[in-house]
């Protein structure tokens, strides 16, 4: 079974999934995403927390819910998303790394930036 | 008679069941709406197979009880044909065939469906063909699921449905009733012992203990009254000031509390908010003593 953690209400957890799907395009943008019941399936979750989930995914007007024919992948939600996670590892994750990598004496030339195939 | 009413299934008020000189369930009060996925969790003999066969009719209990509309104990015939039923001791005839089955379903339940049998049963592995003797323990609830499921009922009553089943048999059971019986509509009340698993799947909660109903809450307003904090040990005493209902470890070792409702701001202060797991609140709610004098 799907596992999730303490640190946070579960709905919040799925949304926050959610949104890294959306990251990676899946669904594209002015694309439908699975209904409520197929993500209350495919998580083993109540329908209820799965519309908790998707609510606040509307509220940060990432998805947006046509009448009638379920949510859909805003325009924009990527580029919104993207920028909230770069801002995101900027403020929280950055300093705690930089700090490592000083730490460590590493600089930006002793690090492999190739993606590896 | 008002809009509420319509969409309770079961009211319930001060149910009390007795068994000779042992109570079973203790003035019980509480209402079942619809499209609810309720999950009753108590520790073996904390009255949940009473509270469930009080519901059908199977027992007397006293006060008042209204379950669909009928007085389960005077209308149980009409009653036990607008739902479903699983009991803990449920079997299936070994001897019989799966299609057998559903004639004879077809023949006892007025409201089932045999087709939407077939439909439900596709999802398994089971063929119709198959004798109940040769499946495995998962597959022959599954069976029992399908056949439950096709009964056009609006309150499901399921009681240890997923015990002594494997993780997958669990899973598979799980999916198939979120799946195909919750559709905001219907309800279904689960009792368990798995409360870690069944936790997600729930819209509301009922803790029994010792035949006291301790909790009934829906798992959003539960985020909200009972607060976790993950603290580091040091602060442990000025936590435990604060009269939390249960201190616990974390996986990965941290200490953790939860409080109902919220800890003082200094306190809240030393830790971190955490989700508190249904688990670790179902152990706090039917061990501790002081909380149990708190709601006498």
């Amino acid at each position: 079974m799907q596992t999730w953690n303490d640190s946070a209400p579960i709905y919040q957890q799925l949304a926050d999934r959610l949104a890294v799907q959306l990251l990676d395009g899946s669904p594209p943008e002015g694309q439908a995403l699975p209904s409520v019941r197929a993500l209350a399936s495919q998580y083993v979750i109540n329908p209820l927390t799965v519309s908790r989930a998707l609510q606040a995914l509307v509220d940060q007007q990432l998805i947006e819910s046509r009448r009638g024919m379920g949510m859909y992948v805003m325009a924009g939600a990527r580029q919104q998303l993207l920028r909230a996670e770069r801002h995101r590892f900027l403020e929280q994750e950055w300093p705690a790394l930089r700090a490592k990598l000083q730490r460590l004496g590493l600089s930006a030339k002793d690090l492999n930036w190739e993606t590896p195939q | 008679m008002s809009h509420d009413k319509q969409e309770l299934l079961v009211s319930a008020q001060d149910l009390t069941l007795r068994y000779g000189s042992k109570t079973a369930l203790e003035r019980a009060t509480f209402n079942i709406p619809k499209g609810r996925v309720i999950g009753l969790l108590g520790h073996n003999g904390a009255g949940k197979t009473s509270l469930m066969k009080a519901l059908v009719g199977l027992l007397p209990a006293k006060g008042n009880l209204q379950v669909l509309g009928l007085t389960p104990r005077q209308q149980r015939g009409a009653l036990l044909e607008q739902l479903c039923y699983i009991p803990d001791v449920a079997v299936l005839p070994r001897w019989a065939r799966v299609d057998e089955l559903m004639t004879l379903m077809s023949g006892l339940q007025p409201r089932f469906s045999a087709e939407r049998a077939r439909t439900l049963l596709r999802r398994t592995s089971v063929g119709e063909k198959d004798k109940i003797k040769n499946l495995s323990k998962g597959m022959v609830t599954q069976v029992h699921l399908a056949l439950i499921a096709a009964i056009d009922a609006r309150l499901m009553i399921l009681d240890e449905p997923t015990l002594g089943l494997d993780v997958l048999s669990r899973k598979n059971f799980y999916e198939m009733l979120i799946d195909e019986w919750c559709d905001g509509e219907r309800t279904v009340l689960i009792s368990t012992h798995q409360v870690e698993e069944v936790e997600t799947l729930l819209s509301d909660v009922m803790m029994l203990d010792e035949g006291k109903l301790v909790l009934n809450i829906s798992l959003e307003d539960m985020d909200k009254r009972f607060v976790a904090l993950s603290h580091d040990p040091a602060t442990a005493e000025a936590i435990a000031s604060a009269h939390p209902l249960l201190r616990y470890r974390q996986q990965g070792g941290r200490s953790a509390a939860i409080f109902d409702g919220a800890p003082p701001a200094d306190i809240a202060a030393l830790g971190e908010r955490i989700r508190p797991s249904l688990v670790d609140l179902f152990v706090a709610l039917t061990r501790n003593p002081a909380l149990q004098a708190k709601n006498v």
